[in-house]
């Protein structure tokens, strides 16, 4: 049987019928007792008559009352006005207080302004209402941010609503060129999300590109960052971080300036940043508060700390295991000394020690800080010293665990810190089998997907591998602020990559 | 594409080896079963050498010696790496090698090649004979309670050269001389009766005993403590050392640093190898004095720079007279000259062997006295203005 394309219904219209669009709105409203609806005498004439509704908590009560209800109901104001498209007219005109105010005709549209946070005015003998917004203000207040620590630098993060934090952004970037461009993301939450770019710097295709992927997503609603971050990057499956997010609206804003394009959603105290390369994941805005020559030494540092956490553990028990040739006499005389009461192989006492490290840091983040905080010390202290002295593991290898545990910690993006932590059990299973065989494998592999990555187009280990060599020492080092100061060449500015001073 | 390179790669794995156990990679060790091997002696003894080990399974535990004999080195060492008391004796960090005069006389070519063919045998493992003795006597004596014998070989390696008394040439330098020069110096030890420091120490204290011409089978002859000496230097091994000379009627006691030596060949007109002419220059610091004099003279200071001068040129000599008596050219001055001018070299007509018995070879040294530590001596910088507050200071003590 064929079945044709049904056309879709028209949507409902306002009734010139006041009682009948507010049973409408109730029907929509069914079941939900914030929805609220009365009745207002348009300036004190009980013959003329007007529905007010809106969303109990949504809107803020008292701005209803003063901005909307008082002159509305003000005969010096409303009572010489017959008819009501002369209200509607002054409403519309600014004879309430209100900012904003919308003239609808389709219920639909009226029903999702109430959602925003508007109130609305629906009038007998009329197809037009008239909302205002009188959003409620009861929202968290702009404070220093608390997963990205500032040591030098600007403390206002990002919160939970995008208005204020898109106004965080103006305020930095006061630019006539920063565009910002909304979407609605979700069939059901209809999140709202801001596209955020420098129109005529910022390249076009990077541009172009970000809301094609945004328009692209399919959810129900975007309450998560894994839902932007998942449907927007390249290759969801790899478990590195492929676009940046913080809750610092200065490190946004640096980025911005850099040729990126940044993403805000409501509902979420981050703010997304693309394209993501490795060599920015390395890096925080105090890098660029202190003086070039420290900020140089700690990036390096933390190079240094990817490959300690990565490669710690798994040449630990490549080395023990099977290249005992590799350890100083020293040290290794030391090591059997330690392991000659350890009734575990050294394969499973790096196992074990992984797994409770791991088991430390998800109960002391689970748990309330103050408890959280008194795991980590009993686990890290009393259980970590009692292994040790009841034999249960060598101190080397509660030394070498923690070394790349604190390495990790050092990584600017904890999604980058945990995709590192992942990879290390891999390498560690790798030498467990192979010995150094299995960490140069594991090593390969891992440069191989590494280089295989790609952020909107731009390669992921850009400058290392696929970008401008010369660029090597801008990812390594941070050059002084009075040097010419070039742009990553990959992002394609519109000011061909030289800043403008 | 990507799941050929995996496969290629796992391939090329699984071909490395067969699996040892739960792990794949078959050079698997359990750590807690390792016997640490730091020193190894073998000795000739009637099945053919004996082999002993010496090593320790911890920081803590007590050093132990196992010893096997067998038709050949890697016979015995194979009885003695399977285990015999459940350890696993490793030998990669095996850091001397001491080996008796009696086995050195007639296999050194035979230890040298179980070295390096054993590849968990470094090739930078020192190598020391025993004379006067054995090796596994040796070890025995130097081992004390407290005093790992490990130790004190290794702690003779590392001083031997601040003595000026050798220099513990390595497997592969040994190996290296042996194939280009023929024959190779090899540092010898003997085991001493002395008091003892402390009770917990060995019975034996390890002495240097100069050096053994040796080629691969068999022993060329032995160097003095004063042929040892002047060898080391011209041969640039000893870079820093203490020296004793006597200045009138004290002796002090130099340490000499920085020792340059410059070989170089001499030509006639006709490009015949007139002679060899080796420069050494060194400089000297004044660590000690037995007696008194004013060093802080031009005259006496020149005095011991002469007579330092002329202590370095005689051992010198000395080394350089012993080659062509015992017919090896250990110094390898041949190839030092070959590389200094190989044109020449190669055109003069004449080999090096036919050469060297009768080739003259000069030594000249020239010796600096930099500093005496004396306050009133300051060390003299060079751009210094005259008549400084410093200056003027030392000026008048020097009077007074």
């Amino acid at each position: 049987m064929m079945r044709g394309r049904s056309a879709a219904p028209a949507e409902p219209e306002i009734s010139p019928d006041a009682t009948v669009s507010v049973a409408a709105l109730e029907e929509v409203y069914k079941d939900c007792y914030d929805f609220e609806s009365r009745d207002l005498h348009i300036g004190g004439d009980v013959r003329r008559k007007a529905r007010l509704c809106f969303i109990d908590g949504l809107v803020s009560g008292s701005d209803v009352a003063e901005q909307v209800i008082k002159p509305l109901t003000d005969p010096e104001r409303f009572g010489a006005v017959t008819d009501m498209k002369s209200v509607i007219a002054m409403l519309l005109g600014g004879s309430v207080y209100v900012y904003t105010a919308k003239s609808r005709t389709k219920l639909g549209e009226l029903a999702e302004d109430l959602l925003n946070g508007f109130c609305a005015l629906i009038f007998d003998a009329e197809r037009t209402a008239v909302t205002f917004e009188v959003k409620s203000q009861q929202r968290r207040s702009v404070e220093a941010p608390k997963e990205e620590k500032v040591v030098k630098g600007a403390k206002d993060a990002f919160v939970e609503t995008m208005k204020v934090n898109t106004t965080l952004v103006r305020r930095k970037l006061r630019n006539t060129h920063l565009k910002i461009r909304q979407y609605k993301l979700g069939s059901r939450a209809d999140t709202a999300a801001a596209l955020i770019y420098i129109e005529g710097f910022t390249n076009e295709g990077i541009v172009a590109e970000a809301e094609r992927r945004l328009s692209g997503i399919r959810t129900e609603g975007a309450l998560t960052s894994a839902v932007i971050e998942e449907n927007i990057v390249d290759n969801p499956h790899s478990p590195f971080p492929q676009v940046i997010s913080t809750e610092r609206s200065d490190k946004f804003c640096m980025n911005i300036l850099e040729g990126r394009v940044g993403i805000l959603v409501d509902g979420l105290p981050l703010g997304f940043l693309a394209p993501g390369t490795f060599s920015q994941f390395m890096k925080v805005p105090e890098d660029h508060s202190g003086h070039f020559i420290v900020a140089s030494a700690l990036t390096l540092l933390r190079y240094f700390s990817v490959a300690l956490t990565l490669l710690a553990p798994a040449f630990y028990v490549a080395v023990a295991m099977y290249h005992q040739e590799m350890i100083p006499t020293r040290l290794m005389q030391s090591m059997i000394e330690a392991k000659q009461q350890v009734p575990f192989p050294t394969a499973a006492e790096v196992i074990m020690m992984l797994l409770a490290f791991e088991l430390l840091q998800e109960a002391g983040i689970r748990l309330p800080s103050p408890i959280g905080e008194t795991v980590s010390i009993i686990g890290a202290l009393i259980v970590g010293q009692s292994a040790v002295e009841a034999s249960v593991v060598s101190p080397v290898v509660v030394v070498v665990i923690a070394l790349a545990g604190i390495a990790g910690y050092t990584m600017p993006n904890q999604d980058m810190g945990s995709a590192l932590r992942l990879c290390r059990f891999f390498l560690v299973l790798a030498a467990i089998g192979f010995g150094m065989f299995g960490v140069a494998l594991g090593c390969a592999v891992l440069l191989y997907h590494l280089s295989s990555l790609e952020s909107f187009g731009v390669p992921y280990m850009t400058p290392f591998a696929g970008g401008e060599g010369q660029h090597l020492s801008r990812a390594l080092l941070r050059h002084s602020m009075t040097d010419k100061k070039d742009r990553e060449p990959e992002l394609k500015t519109g000011d061909g990559g030289e800043a403008k001073l | 594409m990507k799941k050929a390179v995996i496969f290629t790669l796992a391939l090329t794995l699984a071909l490395t080896g067969c699996s040892s156990g739960l792990t794949i990679f078959s050079n698997y060790r359990h750590l807690e079963m390792i016997e640490l091997v730091r020193t190894v002696t073998v000795d000739s003894s009637e099945d053919g050498v004996t082999v002993g080990i010496y090593g320790t399974a911890g920081e803590e535990q007590e050093a132990r010696m196992y010893e096997k004999s067998g038709p050949s080195i890697g016979v015995a060492m194979n009885e003695l790496t399977l285990r015999p008391l459940g350890r696993e004796a490793i030998l990669s960090h095996t850091e001397n090698m001491l080996i008796g005069e009696d086995l050195a006389k007639t296999r050194l070519d035979e230890v040298l090649d179980y070295v390096e063919r054993f590849s968990e045998m470094r090739l930078d493992t020192g190598l020391l004979i025993v004379r006067d003795g054995t090796a596994r006597d040796l070890v025995f004596g130097l081992a004390g309670e407290e005093t790992p014998a490990s130790d004190v070989v290794a702690g003779l390696d590392r001083n031997i050269a601040r003595l000026g008394r050798g220099y513990v040439f390595s497997c592969r330098e040994i190996a290296a001389s042996l194939a280009q020069n023929g024959c190779a110096l090899v540092q010898c030890v003997r085991g001493e009766e002395e008091e003892k420091l402390f009770e917990k120490r060995g019975d034996l204290n390890l002495a240097p005993a100069g050096m053994a011409v040796m080629r691969p089978d068999s022993t060329v002859g032995f160097l003095s403590d004063e042929e040892t000496l002047g060898a080391m230097l011209i041969l640039g091994k000893l870079r820093s050392c203490n020296l004793d000379v006597p200045v009138d009627d004290a002796v002090l006691t130099l340490s000499v640093d920085n020792v340059k030596s410059d070989i170089k060949p001499v030509f006639s007109k006709d490009g015949k190898l007139q002679r060899a002419e080796i420069k050494l220059s060194l400089e000297a610091n004044l660590v000690s004095m037995d007696g008194l004099v004013d060093v802080r003279t031009r005259d006496v200071r020149e005095r011991a720079e002469k007579a330092l001068s002329d202590k370095v040129k005689s051992a010198c000599d000395a080394a350089v007279r012993r080659g062509p008596a015992l017919g090896f050219d250990f110094l390898d001055l041949g190839g030092i000259l070959t590389r200094r001018e190989p044109i020449a070299m190669e055109d003069m007509g004449v080999s090096w062997k036919e050469v060297f018995p009768s080739l003259p070879v000069e030594v000249e040294v020239e010796s600096v006295l930099m500093r005496t530590y004396d306050i009133i001596d300051p060390p003299e910088i060079s751009g210094r203005e005259e008549g400084t507050p410093w200056e003027k200071l030392t000026d008048s003590l020097r009077d007074s």
